[in-house]
């Protein structure tokens, strides 16, 4: 009787961890990550979802009856020659931005690498374009570029250059702009990214190459370069998927145009949802970039190790 | 005055600045601690904890219902007033609520660009605000929405003398014969002219029986590539604030958008080819006309004295400290039957079902609200042109003109808005086949003739239900 209940009573103690303790600590687990959970499910996960039921769907946004229309949103995309070239500009915009924000973050990044007189005056000054918001950031530029009154022109006329439409151009001068106004507003990031990976490359190695009789630019592109690879890699993979997302530089210089000339991805999924009021559509536009983001990604993953040199 | 209209759309930006995140971690968290940090877990302190989170949770959720209360004598208001509006719109809720014991009107303040969005989000959470100023050009969509409350016979009621609105406006708050709104605000567009250029120029001022050829050649004579000063300016970003200018010549040229069920584009005509002529002449030929996509720089540009005549509305008048300017009526195309016209963008007060008792607190507001002494008063604190016609007499006018310099010739303008654009759901559609050809006529790079083709063309399909 006695040895019974010590059994018993051993044997629930031995339960114990896995039984009503442990229930008390998956339960205080969760206490811990629902807020989190709840928050991250209601505002990031909840909208993803939905937004694919609507890719399916006619939605206006303002009656309460959408009808399921399977995939023809995704058919009226393939052959909607405003998404073939919205893409196209977004590719364009992608392939320049990225290299050229990458390059222009290297360069002053090897460039305040060094110590000298107000160096942290040179490097709040060249992350100060990440502080500055996108529509002073976008005023400003126009301001350059007007093709009338803008100070680029003068410039162009001073040197001899002919006079450029830029931001009036239906050619691809627009998108240029934007580009040049892009790569001014990230830079300052690639540059942060760039120096503290700088600062991160051992001494020894440089010396050991100038022992060797490595020049400037050979211990450069032999030392510098190659352990700056895992920082250009997560750029490019960064940049890249901001640049595919690029919107708020379109809507406040040129709205798209002119003639659709500057209309990028996000910015025709816009059009479609809140001018006119094709939520359906719109919907399915955006599981296009996502898609067009997710295959970039992993192609960039895949190349990118292989030039990607990480020291253990 | 801080009216500044801009269709479908808005010049502020949501910003995407803030994605500079840290780069991808590998592992910080490392293997967890192996025990609680809280040490043996009561299963209380759990209870406890879940139960903030739920209350919390539930708090969130109900907070938006706060209007409910006051037994359907508490209304809420959406708009969007900033500046002198606001201040005006603030006192007018005071009197009321004064004058109407009981009735309390809390009014909360949305971007007007984004109104629309959020009253289709609070509609499918059930719970929308009793009463939304929404964009004129909204109107077809926003008579989709379920729970618009529908004003017809609201405003046919003894005293409210629905007519004394501008026909623009009725116009506008009626979708397929149904009232969806009362009259908001009204504008329209006409000429505003610096009258400094015009003299050193040795030019006479454009009077009211001027033409569309005369405005052509002022712009011309106003024209100094040397010193970089413009004629007049066109904004050119392809939006709606490209087509309504446009919109205003073809009906001053004779000419209409659609036929008149609405079933097929009308603009493919003499009428349409005159009016983007006209512009081509001074965007192509005279290089004349300022093209600006950003829809902003003009009016710095006349404000600086750089761009001699400009065609706009009542909003921009108090931009323009810097110059001396006068402000007329539209040119007429000599030869039409068009005359002097102008467009007209009004924008409407939106009743939403809360149930009954609301919506007739809320029915009674607007109708005081948009009553000639309510209307006359909010007119001369902000500039705004008044949406009655009974209010605009000649020592109210007067008033009007002393705070804001020639305000007046747009309040006489209003009877010159003899037509609206087509109340259809799908004119968002058709206003960017129509922006794409006059922007690709105003840089050249189509013919008038083709352009309209081709957009008549779009036009047709989008109306067919094809586009």
């Amino acid at each position: 009787m006695t040895a019974s209940v010590a059994l018993g009573r051993r044997r629930s103690s031995e339960r114990a961890p896995r039984g009503r303790r442990g229930r008390v600590e998956t339960l205080s687990g969760w206490a811990f990550v629902t807020p989190a959970t709840v928050i991250i499910g209601l505002f990031g996960a909840a909208p993803i979802i939905w937004s694919l039921v609507l890719s399916f769907t006619n939605d206006n946004g303002l009656s309460s009856t959408s009808a399921f229309i399977g995939v023809r949103n995704y058919k009226t995309l393939i052959h909607d020659p405003a998404v073939s070239q919205a893409m196209g500009h977004t590719l364009v915009y992608t392939a320049l931005f990225v290299p050229g924000t990458m390059l222009v973050g290297l360069f002053l990044a090897v460039a305040m690498n060094r110590k000298i007189r107000f160096m942290w005056f040179y490097r709040t000054a060249a992350y100060a374009t990440m502080a500055i918001s996108t529509i002073s950031e976008a005023l400003v530029f126009i301001w350059l570029f007007d093709p009338s009154f803008g100070i680029v022109n003068y410039v162009f006329s001073l040197v001899g250059l002919p006079q450029q439409q830029f931001l009036n151009s239906p050619s691809i001068e627009a998108l240029l702009v934007i580009v040049v106004m892009t790569i001014w507003g990230w830079s300052g990031f690639a540059v942060v990214i760039y120096l503290a990976a700088l600062q991160g490359i051992p001494q020894d190695l440089v010396e050991a190459a100038a022992i060797d009789g490595a020049g400037r630019w050979e211990t450069f592109r032999r030392i510098t370069l190659p352990l700056l690879s895992p920082a250009s890699l997560f750029l490019a993979v960064w940049l890249t998927i901001n640049a595919l997302q690029l919107f708020d530089e379109v809507y406040l210089s040129t709205r798209g145009g002119p003639l659709g000339a500057t209309t990028v991805l996000v910015f025709y999924l816009w059009e479609q949802a809140f001018q006119n009021f094709n939520f359906g559509y719109a919907s399915a536009v955006a599981y296009l970039l996502f898609l067009v983001i997710l295959v970039v990604t992993a192609i960039q993953f895949r190349v990118g190790r292989r030039f990607t040199y990480y020291r253990s | 005055m801080g009216t500044y209209r801009c269709w479908f759309g808005a010049p502020s930006a949501r910003l995407r600045r803030s994605h500079f995140g840290a780069p991808p971690v590998r592992s910080v968290l490392g293997a967890p601690p192996a025990r609680s940090v809280l040490g043996a877990p009561p299963a209380r302190r759990v209870l406890c904890a879940l139960a903030v989170i739920a209350t919390s949770a539930l708090a969130a959720c109900g907070s938006g219902s706060g209007a409910t209360s006051g037994g359907g004598k508490s209304i809420q208001i959406w708009e969007g007033y900033t500046g002198a509006e606001g201040k005006a719109f603030t006192h007018l809720v005071a009197e009321y609520q004064a004058t109407h014991p009981g009735v309390k009107v809390s009014s909360l303040f949305v971007n007007n660009d984004y109104t629309l969005q959020k009253v289709q989000t609070a509609v499918a959470g059930g719970n929308p605000p009793d009463i939304a100023y929404l964009y004129g050009s909204w109107a077809p969509n926003v008579a989709k929405l379920s729970g618009v409350v529908t004003l017809t016979n609201v405003v046919k009621r003894p005293g409210v003398n629905w007519n004394d609105f501008w026909v623009g406006e009725r116009d506008v708050a009626t979708v397929n014969g149904r009232v969806i709104g009362v009259p908001a605000l009204v504008d329209n567009l006409a000429v505003v002219y610096n009258k400094a250029l015009f003299a050193k120029a040795h030019l006479p001022l454009p009077g009211p029986n001027w033409t569309w050829p005369q405005f052509v050649a002022d712009a011309r004579k106003l024209t100094d590539p040397a010193i970089k000063q413009f004629g007049t300016a066109y904004v050119t970003p392809g939006s709606e604030d490209t087509v309504w200018h446009w919109e205003a010549l073809l009906w001053e040229a004779g000419g209409t958008l659609l036929n008149s069920s609405n079933t097929k584009a009308a603009f493919d005509s003499k009428a349409g080819l005159a009016s983007l002529n006209t512009l081509r002449t001074m965007s192509v030929t005279d290089h004349s006309m300022y093209l600006d996509p950003t829809d902003s720089a003009y009016a710095n540009l006349f404000n600086s004295g750089k761009i001699g005549m400009l065609v706009t509305g009542p909003w921009d008048l108090s931009g323009f400290p810097n110059v001396h300017y006068g402000v007329q009526i539209m040119p007429s195309f000599p030869g039409t039957n068009g005359g002097h016209q102008t467009i007209s963008g009004p924008d409407n007060w939106v009743v939403f079902n809360n149930g009954a008792s609301r919506v007739k607190t809320a029915e009674d507001f607007i109708l005081w609200l948009t009553a000639p002494a309510q209307v006359k008063y909010f007119s001369l604190k902000t500039g705004d042109l008044p949406i009655r016609q009974s209010a605009a007499t000649t020592s109210f006018d007067a008033q009007m003109d002393a705070a804001l310099p020639e305000v007046s010739t747009f309040i006489s303008n209003l009877g010159n808005v003899r037509q609206a654009r087509p109340q259809i759901a799908t004119y968002p559609q058709i206003s960017q086949a129509i922006g794409t050809m006059v922007v690709s006529v105003l840089l050249g790079k189509s013919q008038p003739a083709a352009a309209l083709a081709a957009a008549a063309a779009k036009v047709n399909q989008i109306l067919a239900g094809s586009g």
